[in-house]
């Protein structure tokens, strides 16, 4: 009843009361969201559209907004995205929400939606076009951080072992920048073999299987998530130690780590962006929406296990998911004023 | 002299000969860059994967001898359910391994099924019909698994990573089937209508033969083979993942062309496959080996596989 008697009242006064008023009141209660998705056929994307479902429909069911649907591409194809994201401006949602196949393929499909007066926010997969907004993880930081890491828990150095994800794809790039400045910067260590594993523990199993035998003893492996459970048991199968391996927060992953650990100490740490991130790309575009100011370009931290959060981020990680941080509008609030 | 230098030649003609040489000269020159170092830890990781796409491998050789236009792209996304869903079932149960043997095999039947339903009864391109069914099949896996890895029991771990002196054990099983299969292809009435079917199909329904069973038999035969590798692989790898079958779409094919098998069908050859797929690794492993970067391994990756193919395929024409 309020909101029709204040419709009718806003529409009776001038426009610029209503103007006036209107950033007091949080109404985008009418409002749909989209979540245009490239890609769904691992772990990690499974979790993120399962946080966007849950937060979602909570947010639905709360009246927040009118819809949050999630809507993924079969093939993994930048065409097919933007096919995606102009039926979306065709069905006339108020913001989407994009983990994009491209960074800058997807510019056209999104600069029509900025157009059609869309919000567009792109996250993991982010867009390079102006009119978006941009929540990104520093990936160069989290490969160097897993050398900081390595320096710290073995001063007397090693051989390393690199195994990258997809080759071509700008956040495999970045991860692997950030280790070999890490390298460089601690000379001890010494990267002796790099293969890709494309994120995927059977092909990162073979790509090591493979160069394994014809590599010196390794001391560690540095990981870009997703590869640490294939490597151990590579190196399993070899017959050789087990190196400390990073991890990548796939609960196998932790799980193997967690079983080394009580059998004999086993030491090392995890790292990897949180699939919940889905989450605070919601509440940025509905923020968005609620006309909060914004600044384009957002930074989520990274998600770290170490050796004593290990149990506690271990239970509270499903089976065969990802350790993950889902977060509340509060919680999103707090990242856009950069907190 | 003379003798040997025919039997040379009687050698040469063989066109599986040549994928081994292949396989051979990538990992000499592997071996002689790391100066003798693991050469036969390599051998044995060869063997060990090589085997997953030889399973592979003899359905989709089987599938393409039938002739022009039949190939099965829905062996990746067959691979992933057969694995999710047998691992889920298994529940890590050491009594459970045959059940789940059995089931993954009948996804697999399932598959395979399903597949022929859509090129007979709808009149669907191969092609077009084995890809549409792995979009069905992969999101039944998704949403049966929703990403679950769950381990599989320790005897199928255990066997499928068992070595014998080096040699796995699982290889040696796979050598056994390639074999059983060859024996099924150039002896059986089975074997000898998919062959006639792919050289000529029409001569071969004058001939008398059925020749939609035999085609249905076949896909059906490719699929229960991708469930079985599913189920090994998910083994072998400590759990079944959503994207385990990713890599063996392209896999399953190349080992058959790069094999001997002319991709036109009514000429299939299966000791190839075992040559192609050890060579498959093995360059891969020589790259790595090299420390090349991705850009170059993968141009390099393509130009070798060319090459292979045109020798193999040039010298048996001459």
């Amino acid at each position: 009843m309020t909101t029709a008697k204040w419709i009718t009242l806003a529409a009776g006064t001038a426009l610029a009361l209503a103007a006036a008023l209107q950033p007091s009141v949080a109404d985008t209660s009418g409002k749909k969201i989209a979540l245009s998705n490239n890609y769904a056929g691992n772990s990690w994307r499974q979790a993120m559209l399962k946080s966007w479902t849950k937060n979602g429909d909570a947010a639905v069911k709360a009246g927040v907004v009118a819809a949050a649907d999630a809507f993924t591409t079969a093939e993994n194809q930048v065409t097919e995205q933007a096919a995606q994201i102009q039926n979306m401006i065709l069905q006339g949602y108020d913001a989407i929400v994009i983990n994009a196949a491209s960074p800058d393929a997807l510019n056209g499909a999104v600069k029509e939606a900025c157009d059609a007066g869309i919000t567009v926010v792109s996250f993991d997969g982010i867009v390079t076009e102006p009119c978006a907004w941009r929540i990104a993880v520093n990936f160069k930081q989290m490969g160097k951080e897993e050398v900081i890491y390595l320096a710290k828990n073995m001063p007397e150095g090693g051989n390393l072992l690199e195994i990258r994800g997809l080759a071509g794809v700008f956040v495999d790039d970045e991860i692997s920048a950030g280790i070999h400045e890490g390298a460089k910067e601690n000379p001890q260590f010494k990267i002796v073999g790099s293969v890709h594993g494309d994120w995927a523990q059977d092909v990162s199993q073979k790509a090591v299987a493979g160069i394994l035998p014809s590599l010196p003893e390794i001391a560690a492996v540095v990981t870009q998530g997703g590869d640490g459970y294939g490597a151990a048991q590579a190196f399993k199968a070899a017959g050789r130690p087990t190196p400390l391996i990073i991890m990548g927060n796939r609960q196998d992953e932790l799980k193997w780590w967690k079983e080394q650990k009580d059998a004999n100490g086993y030491k090392t740490m995890s790292v990897s962006i949180a699939p919940g991130v889905s989450t605070l790309a919601f509440w940025v575009a509905q923020q968005v929406l609620d006309g909060a100011e914004v600044p384009k370009d957002l930074t989520v931290p990274f998600l770290r296990v170490d050796q004593h959060d290990l149990e506690e981020k271990l239970a509270g990680t499903e089976v065969g998911g990802v350790a993950n941080v889902e977060y509340s509008l509060d919680e999103a609030k707090k990242v856009i004023m950069g907190k | 002299m003379e003798s040997a230098q025919n039997r040379l030649q009687a050698v040469s003609r063989l066109p599986w000969i040549w994928a081994f040489l292949a396989a051979f000269l990538v990992w000499l020159a592997t071996i002689i860059f790391t100066q003798g170092q693991g050469s036969a830890q390599i051998l044995s990781a060869a063997l060990s994967f090589a085997t997953f796409s030889v399973i592979v491998g003899i359905g989709q050789m089987y599938v393409i001898t039938l002739g022009p236009g039949n190939v099965d792209l829905s062996i990746p996304a067959t691979m992933t359910f057969a694995g999710a869903v047998s691992m889920k079932i298994m529940d890590t149960q050491d009594a459970m391994v045959l059940p789940g043997l059995v089931i993954a095999l009948g996804c697999g039947a399932a598959v395979g099924t399903f597949n022929f339903g859509l090129i007979r009864a709808l009149r669907i391109p191969p092609i077009i019909a084995t890809l549409s069914s792995s979009f069905l099949v992969q999101s039944a896996a998704i949403a049966y698994g929703r990403g679950i890895k769950i381990k599989p029991p320790p005897m199928l771990a255990e066997f499928t990573t068992y070595r014998i002196a080096g040699v796995p054990l699982l290889a040696i099983c796979v050598v056994g089937l390639a074999v059983l299969m060859g024996v099924v292809l150039h002896r059986t009435v089975y074997g000898r209508s998919v062959t006639a079917i792919g050289q000529n199909q029409r001569a071969a329904e004058l001939a008398g033969i059925s020749v939609g069973f035999i085609r249905f038999a076949t896909y059906l035969l490719s699929a229960v083979l991708a469930g079985l590798c599913g189920y090994l692989l998910s083994g072998f790898s400590g759990g079944a993942s959503l994207n385990m079958g990713a890599e063996y779409l392209l896999a399953s094919i190349a080992v058959v062309v790069i094999g001997g098998t002319s991709v036109a069908g009514g000429f299939s050859n299966l000791p190839g496959l075992w040559g192609a797929a050890l060579f498959m690794f093995l360059l891969v492993t020589m790259l790595n080996t090299f420390g090349l970067s991705a850009g170059f391994r993968l141009i390099l990756t393509g130009v070798i596989i060319v090459g292979v193919i045109t020798l193999a395929g040039g010298r048996k024409q001459s």
